[in-house]
């Protein structure tokens, strides 16, 4: 899932300080799993923010809405009946659900109130780690599971670098050295031979260095 | 000679001309036509990768010119290097008597010939004048003093323009290049000679040199080809007939990059010749402007 933490208050007081109406929105998705944007996150920063400004002798008028999908232009259109009732726009979604709302709704401007972090994976209770960049063409069938550019601190396709020890990343004592992750998989998996395999350079093209990216499903597209 | 810098400052008609680097170690025909231009220009500008073409880099370029005497200008852009290498290469630069640097937007990785690399984008052109403003300030980009700080005499690129809004949005950006250090201009090539002087004026109120692109048509095949995917650059109908009915088209090709040079003297403060391969043809240009 794509995972987020809230900005800085001050950033999102800076932000909605010129407007007295602000519609905030959270997402049911990936920003609810992690616990950045979703209705209790929604919930919270509405009345942290109507605080703050009541302080200043302000009263905020805040909306709160928690859509379905923010990333999907047909649940974004539930926002339409609010839009003449408010200034701005607060976003609690990716940057995908910001840009969706940015889209549709050209003269409102949209804040957003979350930093969009990056594709993980939850490691535990209140851990997300990164798992994949979405580098559009997988190797983790060469891999034994583990992306080495996602979690190789080098992002070494030929791995490991001298640095490793003890199973860790040179980088830090709190990192896991990818390459050992996948050497230690191999082995358990019996195809430690496949690690002799020198893989190329990458096709970077598939990625974001081709350009920006959209899939188009013709069977799917209306 | 005098310095391309001092000649700039002083307000003197400035000539440059472009050559590549090899794609290879043969270095024996960029050689032989920098020895052409020894005393003939004020700088030559070596592009890096230009066109997203690996190519020798221009660092290496630029020494081969200051080794045959000649001053040199060398493309610099974010696309390749992140700011360590950029400025690393410019400290190097500075070392080996390049004075003089281009920052320019890279051609897009996938219009290039190795479409898979991986893109740095690092520094924008902003970002990298700013950033060679910091070193000759005696400080890296990480705040930290050099031992020794570096020189440079760098300016900016204005992309082609099709149209006036066009021509407004890139005087905008050229602004904020001005602003972060740019200390000349170089403008696209233009085959309307009354376009590009009233495309010179507009550029005039930056404050700093415009430096005028004199480009080569090599045939009518380039110039057609310019004609229909490169419509800022305005090549007209005229111009294809009078290459296609010229008795000797590559004297003619080389004459009319002779009158455009010419003609710029009036408007520009400088020229930069682009020959894209026939830079043995140089001379011959530069003669028939009276350069
Ligand atoms: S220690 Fe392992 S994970 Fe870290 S950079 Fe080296 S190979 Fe990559």
């Amino acid at each position: 899932m794509i995972t987020a933490e809230q900005k800085p208050m001050q950033e999102i007081i800076n932000c909605i300080a010129p407007y007295d109406r602000i519609l905030l929105v959270g997402c049911n998705e990936c920003v609810t799993v992690c616990s950045a944007g979703g209705r209790k996150e929604v919930g919270l920063l509405a009345s942290a923010l109507q605080l703050h400004f009541l302080k200043q002798g302000k009263t905020l008028d805040i909306k709160e809405v928690t859509l379905e999908r923010q990333c999907d232009p047909e649940y974004v259109e539930e926002l339409v009946n609010y839009m003449d009732q408010v200034d701005a726009v607060v976003s609690m979604a990716c940057g995908c659900g910001v840009q969706t709302i940015a889209a549709r709704y050209r003269e409102k401007a949209v804040y957003p109130a979350v930093n969009t972090k990056f594709m993980g994976a939850s490691e535990r209770q209140g851990i997300w780690a990164e798992r994949c960049q979405g580098c559009g063409d997988c190797v983790l069938g060469l891999t034994g599971g583990i992306c080495p550019i996602a979690r190789c601190s080098k992002r070494l396709m030929n791995g490991p670098c001298g640095g490793s020890t003890k199973g860790k990343c040179e980088i830090s004592p709190d990192v896991d050295c990818a390459w050992q992750l996948i050497w230690d998989r191999m082995k358990a998996l019996g195809i430690e031979k496949r690690y002799e395999e020198v893989m190329e350079a990458k096709d970077w093209r598939t990625s974001r260095d081709g350009g920006p990216r959209k899939i188009v499903r013709e069977d799917l597209a209306s | 000679m005098m310095s391309l810098k001092k000649k700039m400052s002083a307000g003197e008609f400035a000539v440059m001309a472009e050559m590549h680097t090899p794609k290879g170690v043969d270095i024996s025909e960029i050689v032989t036509n920098a020895r052409r231009l020894k005393g003939r220009v004020d700088a030559v500008v070596i592009p890096d990768m230009d066109n997203g073409i690996m190519h020798m880099s221009a660092l290496a370029g630029g020494v081969l010119m200051k080794q045959q005497g000649l001053e040199a200008m060398i493309h610099v852009y974010g696309r390749d290097r992140n700011r360590m290498a950029l400025q690393g290469d410019l400290l190097a630069a500075h070392v080996l008597g390049i004075s003089n640097l281009l920052v320019v937007r890279g051609e897009e990785m996938i219009n290039g010939d190795h479409r898979d690399a991986r893109i740095v984008d690092d520094l924008d052109e902003v970002g990298i004048l700013n950033m060679i403003r910091t070193l000759q300030g005696g400080l890296d980009l990480a705040g930290f003093e050099l031992k020794g700080a570096p020189e440079f005499t760098a300016g900016c690129a204005i992309a082609p323009v099709v149209d006036d809004a066009q021509l407004a949005a890139e005087i905008e950006s050229a602004k904020k290049k001005v602003a972060a250090g740019a200390g000349f201009v170089v403008a696209p090539a233009v085959f309307d000679m009354a376009y590009y002087a009233k495309m010179i004026e507009k550029l005039k109120p930056l404050g700093v040199p415009v430096v005028a692109t004199v480009f080569l048509l090599k045939n009518v095949g380039m110039a057609r080809y310019m004609a229909i995917n490169d419509p800022g650059a305005r090549v007209s109908e005229d111009l294809i007939t009078r290459i296609r009915k010229a008795p000797d088209r590559e004297a003619e090709c080389v004459r009319m990059a002779g009158e455009m040079a010419a003609a710029l003297k009036k408007t520009a403060q400088g020229i930069k010749i682009v020959t894209l391969g026939w830079e043995h043809r140089l001379p011959a240009i530069l003669e028939s402007a009276g350069l």
